[in-house]
């Protein structure tokens, strides 16, 4: 009995010692993989996380890429991401960054130029709006892995033609309000954050205005654009076309209240289309995309909101983050994105698949809307400038100022801000 | 001489704790250091302090927080010593009575602000509902700037009495039973027995828990961030919202340092001030029943 | 009489603190309750002064029925073990603070607590804080907030329990004359006996919520009805020795002689007490004490004996005194 036990022993480290040796062989003679690492948003990474598999099956022994599951909150995102680069060597190689971050963490030195990566023919693939919000100061900072406008959903089942300038929505609404075939007309972002700034842009371009300048320096607010745009959303909730509580409305909120047949038009992202279309959606197959109303003469206006991969200054395997930012960004992994997640594409070549769009009619809408895409103002005060805006806007909104003097004051803070800062106007 | 050894180590964690980050910070606010000096402080001869002097935002901010600060930890120490006083008498299953005054308390701030964003959710939280079918009208409790900072203060008392209540229950229990076994034979009553013994025993933990307190509210930041985001028209803002904005979505760090060192110093001289009327009045109101 | 307990009971979950208290005190007497802890004297007292609810039986002053009246409508001054003095008020305000309560007018207060405050020599403490005093100036602020009162019975809760033993015996006159001039029936908490004969006129000995015996101080040393008041009663504590046919023979430890014949004993220790010496002398009925005079020699050979009549039967199944 003990001399059996004592041999099995004996083979047991035997065995060990072999394999182990021979591993540790194997791992001196072959080239360390690259590790590279991605932060991003709690649902890019879960979208994303199938392609990473594939990724690293293709690279073994190259290239291993990590995606970093940050929060689901932009700001909460840019908290994580910030606070990490203030400390210096970055954790990460690459980061999925908000359009409007791109100035702002140029300025702080904190991105890697991507121009020696992509050519002419890369940045002529994108499709048109795409193409927005990539470039500071004349270099390429930023890869687009999905873009994302501001759209006007509408309801197919209560009109035939969906509005295409201000006063049209305005007595769609109040002509299907008053006839008791639905409670509300429009409902947007109205809450004090970013959302607001979003749906003002889309307003103060549709009324052929534009909310700041940086090339120029020139400010929009406190001027006849800018006074018709604030005036008019102060007049949809006066009209009651949107609800009071329109002053707390961020996506979801407008969502719900869409999604439960209250409203006959809601400004909304490309992600709420899917949404729409579920079970419990009592507007499934009721609904439209088009681009958001704009004044007789004027084009409509989308506020871009898209996601792309930059590479952070400090990161020992450049090439090889970049080989990753390629390959989650292909047109293979778009259309997978597009099919699986509604991730709006960002490649012209999927717009013009006749075979994607049999399956899939929202994408041709979507693709029109996207020629229209706006980003924000591209400064890196652009924090700065759009919590002024959110700040008066909100207090016009809710009856604290008129419409008016809400524009004058914004138009003043951004000025000092700009001034404080010595990006004088 | 060794008695100062042994305080060494507690003066340099006080250092490193307390007085190097109000040095590094008031160093800070006389310098430009944001994103468009690209992160390198440079002295900026106190414009950072001129701006802030005419900042009418802060000063808004400061009004609210102030507001909120006050009305809240007044209503908290009112409610918390009629909890106190309660989960003080003998009962069934007191100790799982008292555990369970605790739980709001146990929450995590962020997500019993997200629960009460969702209560008071307008047009489908319960409390709208409830508006609505009651009043006939909307409360919009959270998109009102009249409305929406009572909601805050509404729920910060619904998270933060049991703790001063706990406090105050930790007091209750240290002041003997034959004191008020001693004024009931003179004839003394509930009120006379709370206002003679209770609360001037309790006053140690009243202030604890004052103290307490107003430190939290004045830095109050997850609640309002989360129920509110500072809107509508900013009327929920507090001064840690205003900082945290200027740092990490500014970057601004110059400015945020002026916004902490500035509160700082407001707050701590509105504290001494009131501290000075309490005890003056106290004093006085001694003087006054001694004779 | 004044004050006069008939049949009183406190049942507390079916459990009986106290039970069948029957006692009557009269003016001008001073009456001890004495037990070991956990007896329910400060029960009874608690249940006079109305701070507990009697659960059965009746209390009387003067022949009011106070059994279910509130304690501030009782007239009865307390004085607490713990003094119960309010520390952030002064002396002053704490003997206030009852008269107002009871709506003296100012003028009046003032004077009522500067007579009493003289009557304890406290006048020129009368702006300090109980902090400020010392244990025995306390404890007479705390009388002196029960004279305030002016009551119909005072009632004494171990009232020096917390001074130390040299300012016992120091006060213990003072405390006399005061509670006494006030010609009022008064009930003495202590578990101190020494304290307890020094006090009252009579003492009552309660045991397991029920009263043993209430008799002179003289009587219960040399007529104990019952086996535990004798062993209660007197330190040393009585020699308890096997006796014929289930009886207990209890003997005082004073009444012990030497002697040529009797109980054969050996030397085990010895206490000197100054004017007295305490032996401790093995025997085949187990240690027996005996106290005599300092100078007493012991015998080689050691016997001891004691006068018939010096002995008290019990009978060991009830512990009751069985007579001759």
């Amino acid at each position: 009995m003990f001399t059996i036990r004592k041999r099995s022993l004996i083979l047991l480290t035997a065995a060990i010692l072999f394999i182990s040796s021979s591993l540790l062989c194997l791992s001196v003679l072959a080239k360390r993989p690259d590790n590279v690492s991605i932060l991003m948003a709690a649902p890019f990474a879960d979208s994303t996380s199938e392609l990473v598999k594939i990724f690293n099956q293709k690279n073994r022994g190259r290239i291993h890429l990590e995606v970093i599951k940050g929060p689901l909150e932009t700001e909460a995102i840019s908290d994580l991401a910030i606070s990490s680069l203030l400390l210096g060597n970055t954790p990460f190689d690459g980061l999925l960054m908000d359009v409007t971050w791109v100035p702002k963490y140029a300025k702080a030195g904190w991105l890697e130029s991507l121009d020696n990566y992509f050519n002419e023919d890369d940045l002529n693939a994108l499709a048109e709006g795409a193409d927005e919000g990539n470039h500071y100061q004349g270099s390429l900072l930023r890869w687009p892995l999905n873009a994302d406008i501001g759209l006007l959903y509408w309801r197919t089942d209560l009109m035939d033609e969906p509005p295409r300038t201000p006063q049209e929505l305005e007595s769609i609404s109040q002509k299907l309000q008053n006839g008791g075939r639905i409670p509300y007309g429009y409902v947007w972002q109205g809450k004090q954050y970013e959302g607001l700034s979003c749906v003002f842009l889309e307003i103060i371009d549709g009324f052929g205005g534009e909310w700041f300048s940086p090339d120029s320096g020139r400010i929009g607010l406190d001027e006849p654009p800018g006074l018709d745009a604030s005036e008019w959303l102060n007049h949809l909730i006066q009209t009651g076309v949107s609800p009071r509580a329109v002053t707390n409305f961020a996506e979801s909120e407008a969502l719900q209240s869409f999604k439960s047949g209250q409203a006959a038009f809601m400004r909304n992202w490309p992600y709420a289309w899917a949404e729409l279309q579920k079970n419990d959606s009592q507007v499934r197959n009721k609904v439209g995309i088009t681009t958001m109303v704009a004044e007789k003469g004027h084009q409509p206006a989308a506020t871009l909101g898209s996601w792309g991969l930059s590479l952070l200054k400090g990161s020992a395997h450049p090439e090889s983050t970049v080989e990753a930012f390629k390959f989650l960004t292909s047109e293979e992994s778009q259309r997978y994105l597009y099919t699986k997640y509604g991730n709006t594409p960002t490649k012209a070549e999927i717009f013009n698949d006749q075979k994607l769009l049999e399956n899939y009619p929202s994408l041709q809408s979507i693709g029109e809307a996207l020629a229209y895409a706006r980003s924000r103002p591209e400064t890196p005060l652009y924090a700065q400038i759009s919590v002024v805006l959110q700040r008066k806007l909100s207090s016009s909104l809710t009856g604290m100022t008129t419409p008016v003097e809400a524009m004058q004051q914004a138009e003043r803070s951004t000025a000092q801000v700009l001034e404080a800062a010595g990006e004088s106007p | 001489m060794p008695l100062l050894i042994l305080l060494i180590p507690s003066l340099l964690f006080l250092v490193a704790v307390f007085a190097l980050p109000l040095f590094r910070y008031t160093w800070l606010s006389f310098h430009a250091d944001s994103v468009m000096t690209g992160l390198v402080a440079i002295p900026n001869q106190g414009a950072n302090w001129q701006r802030f002097i005419h900042d009418t935002r802060y000063l808004q901010d400061l009004f609210q927080t102030l507001r909120f600060s006050v009305v809240s930890v007044t209503a908290e120490i009112v409610l918390g010593l009629v909890i106190a006083l309660i989960l003080h008498q003998p009962m069934r299953k007191r100790a799982l009575i008292r555990s369970s005054a605790l739980i709001p308390w146990a929450l995590p701030t962020t997500v019993m602000a997200l629960g009460w964003r969702w209560i008071f959710n307008t047009p489908y939280g319960p409390i709208d509902r409830l508006t609505q079918s009651w009043l006939g009208q909307s409360l919009n409790a959270l998109g009102e700037p009249s409305i929406a900072w009572i909601t805050t203060v509404y729920a910060d008392i619904w998270k933060t009495t049991p703790f001063v209540a706990l406090i105050l229950l930790a007091g209750l229990q240290t002041i003997p039973s034959d004191l008020y076994e001693a004024a009931k034979l003179e004839g003394a009553g509930s009120w006379i027995c709370l206002r003679r013994i209770t609360i001037p025993l309790l006053l140690p933990y009243l202030g604890l828990a004052l103290m307490f307190r107003l430190a939290q509210a004045f830095g109050v930041f997850d609640l309002v961030q989360v129920m509110t985001g500072g809107g509508p028209a900013s009327s929920t803002e507090s001064i840690a919202l205003y900082a945290y904005w200027n740092a990490l979505r500014f970057l601004d760090f110059g400015y945020s340092a002026t916004i902490m060192i500035g509160s700082f110093v407001i707050l701590s001289s509105l504290i001494l001030i009131t501290w000075l009327v309490v005890t003056t009045a106290r004093n006085r109101s001694q003087q006054s029943l001694a004779r | 009489m004044t004050l006069e307990l008939e049949n009183v009971g406190r049942n507390i979950n079916k459990q009986w603190i106290v039970e069948n208290i029957c006692l009557t005190v009269a003016d001008n007497e001073c009456l001890a309750l004495v037990g070991p802890s956990g007896c329910g004297k400060s029960t009874t007292l608690r249940l006079i002064a109305g701070l507990d609810p009697v659960s059965a039986g009746s209390i009387h002053i003067r022949g009011r029925d106070i059994t279910s009246l509130s304690p501030s409508e009782r007239s009865v001054g307390m004085v607490f073990q713990s003094y119960a003095l309010l520390p952030h008020l002064t002396v002053f305000e704490n003997l206030e603070l009852g008269l107002r309560v009871r709506g003296v007018p100012k003028p009046e207060r003032r004077f009522k607590i500067k007579g009493i405050l003289d009557l304890v020599q406290l006048w020129n403490r009368a702006d300090n804080r109980p902090a400020e005093l010392s244990g025995g100036q306390r404890q007479r602020v705390a009388l002196a907030r029960a004279l305030l009162r002016d009551p119909e019975v005072y009632l004494l809760d171990e009232p020096m329990s917390n001074l130390d033993a040299q300012l016992r015996e120091d006060i213990r006159p003072e405390l006399r004359r005061l509670v006494l001039e006030q010609r009022k029936p008064t009930i003495y908490v202590t578990h101190d006996q020494h304290e307890a004969m020094a006090m009252a006129q009579r003492i009552a000995v309660l045991h397991e919520g029920r009263i043993e015996q209430i008799d002179t101080p003289y009587n219960l040393y040399h007529n104990p009805e019952s086996l535990f008041v004798a062993r209660f009663i007197g330190r040393p504590q009585i020699n308890c020795l096997k006796g014929d046919s289930g009886s207990i023979r209890a003997v005082r430890p004073e009444s012990i002689r030497f002697s040529d014949e009797g109980l054969s004993g050996k030397l085990q220790s010895r206490e000197w007490l100054g004017n007295s010496q305490l032996l401790f002398l093995e025997t085949q009925q187990g240690v027996i004490r005996m106290m005599t005079s300092p100078d007493q020699g012991i015998p080689a050979q050691i016997r001891l004996t004691w006068r018939a009549e010096d002995e008290i039967l019990f009978d060991a199944d009830t512990g009751l005194r069985s007579r001759r």
